[in-house]
């Protein structure tokens, strides 16, 4: 009883991690569990934490995670989520845990995939809200460093907030660097282009959607999460228009 | 022009998200798609109605449609095509301009934008909120 509930308890945990919403993973969890004998499961969960008790007949089974964030995966949560269909189909748990194994080798795309991701954003949005040919150009340069900056300051600080002013305030470095060198005429749409990867719009969504559907511990973390992320980039933007003499 | 031009960035910008989601086949073209219409629609409805969050709240609520019927026929969580789809029009700039002017002294334009930023999630989130609602009855308690 104890193994396999565990072995619930990490599909969840995974599914959380990898960008699965909070409610869509208590029902999940709460499945699984029946399927697997449970005839009562309560479910809690939020981004940071799971409670799961299971109840089978005269005895009782509980586990809590503490549940550290990581970087959304859908391909993961595309086979997670079919994995627990299967599982809540009747299938056999040693074949479940070899699934879930082969699932958690499984890689996302290489570095340079990425690193080429920021740069078409960065380019993308600095057009999208109105800059020239040249600002995407700089735009795009500054997107596939701020990639490798990303990575230097998550290696620097596990701290996210700070990483988030380290990475605004090389961006926007680099930003003033093209102005500087007369390539770009203006520093904002280039700047703007290349906060979108960082900004936490999508976390703001999600916490408003998650208050409003009555997931409210998580809606209130996320929120906090994102005005705290957002004062961060805005913040590193500051600090080195700041430094650069009065430049605001 | 520009609006083309938005219409273009706008989904490559998608595309670009749904890279770093690590979305992989045809979701990765489900996804781009639905970034291109997200930003085509929205400029679309603005022949009818000039009110931005109107119009967050209808493209949102047609882009989670869309969303439902991909993910029923990918087979895949729904979130997928939401949270890429929708990248166009997360106010991102909204809110950065918002932090921007609290950082600078300017408490009154900052909530004025704070405010503004606010209601344009709260009307992309009524819109997925709505359109869930109707495709699934929740079962917290088996």
């Amino acid at each position: 009883m104890k193994n396999s509930f565990g072995l619930v308890m990490d599909i969840g945990e995974q599914m959380l991690i990898s960008g699965a919403e909070v409610h869509r993973v208590e029902e999940s969890v709460a499945r699984m569990s029946a399927a697997l004998g449970a005839d009562r499961a309560d479910v809690f969960i939020i981004t940071s934490s799971m409670i799961l008790t299971v109840f089978c007949g005269e005895s009782s089974y509980t586990e809590t995670r503490r549940v550290t964030a990581g970087g959304t995966d859908i391909e993961r949560l595309h086979r997670l989520n079919h994995l627990c269909r299967r599982i809540c189909g009747g299938l056999d748990l040693a074949e479940a845990r070899d699934e879930f194994a082969s699932i958690m080798s499984q890689k996302p795309y290489p570095l340079w995939v990425e690193v080429a991701a920021y740069g078409l954003i960065a380019a993308c949005f600095t057009l999208f809200f109105g800059g020239g040919i040249a600002e995407g150009g700089v735009a795009l340069a500054i997107g596939l460093i701020l990639r490798l900056t990303v990575l230097v300051s998550d290696r620097l600080t596990s701290n996210k907030i700070f990483a988030k002013f380290l990475c605004s305030f090389v961006s926007t470095a680099l930003a003033f660097c093209g102005l500087w060198l007369g390539l770009i005429p203006t520093v904002d749409k280039v700047i703007i282009g290349n906060i979108m990867t960082l900004i936490p719009g999508i976390g703001l969504t999600n916490s408003l959607r998650d208050l409003i559907i009555g997931d409210s511990m998580t809606g209130a973390l996320r929120l906090i999460e994102a005005v705290l992320a957002a004062l961060a980039i805005a913040g590193g933007y500051l600090a080195f228009a700041l430094f650069g003499g009065g430049l605001l | 022009m520009i609006q083309l031009i938005q219409i273009i960035t706008g989904g490559l910008g998608a595309l670009g998200f749904a890279l770093l989601f690590n979305i992989r086949g045809r979701k990765l073209v489900a996804a781009a798609i639905g970034g291109f219409l997200s930003w085509g629609i929205f400029l679309g409805l603005g022949f009818i109605m000039p009110g931005e969050p109107i119009r967050y709240f209808l493209v949102s609520a047609i882009i989670s449609l869309y969303s439902e019927i991909m993910a029923r026929w990918l087979r895949t969580p729904t979130t997928t095509f939401i949270i890429t789809a929708l990248i166009p029009l997360i106010p991102g700039g909204s809110l950065y301009y918002t932090m921007s002017a609290a950082l600078g002294g300017d408490m009154a334009d900052a909530v004025t934008r704070g405010l503004y930023t606010l209601e344009l999630a709260a009307a992309l989130a009524l819109g997925i909120v709505l359109v869930s609602a109707l495709f699934r009855v929740r079962k917290r308690h088996l």
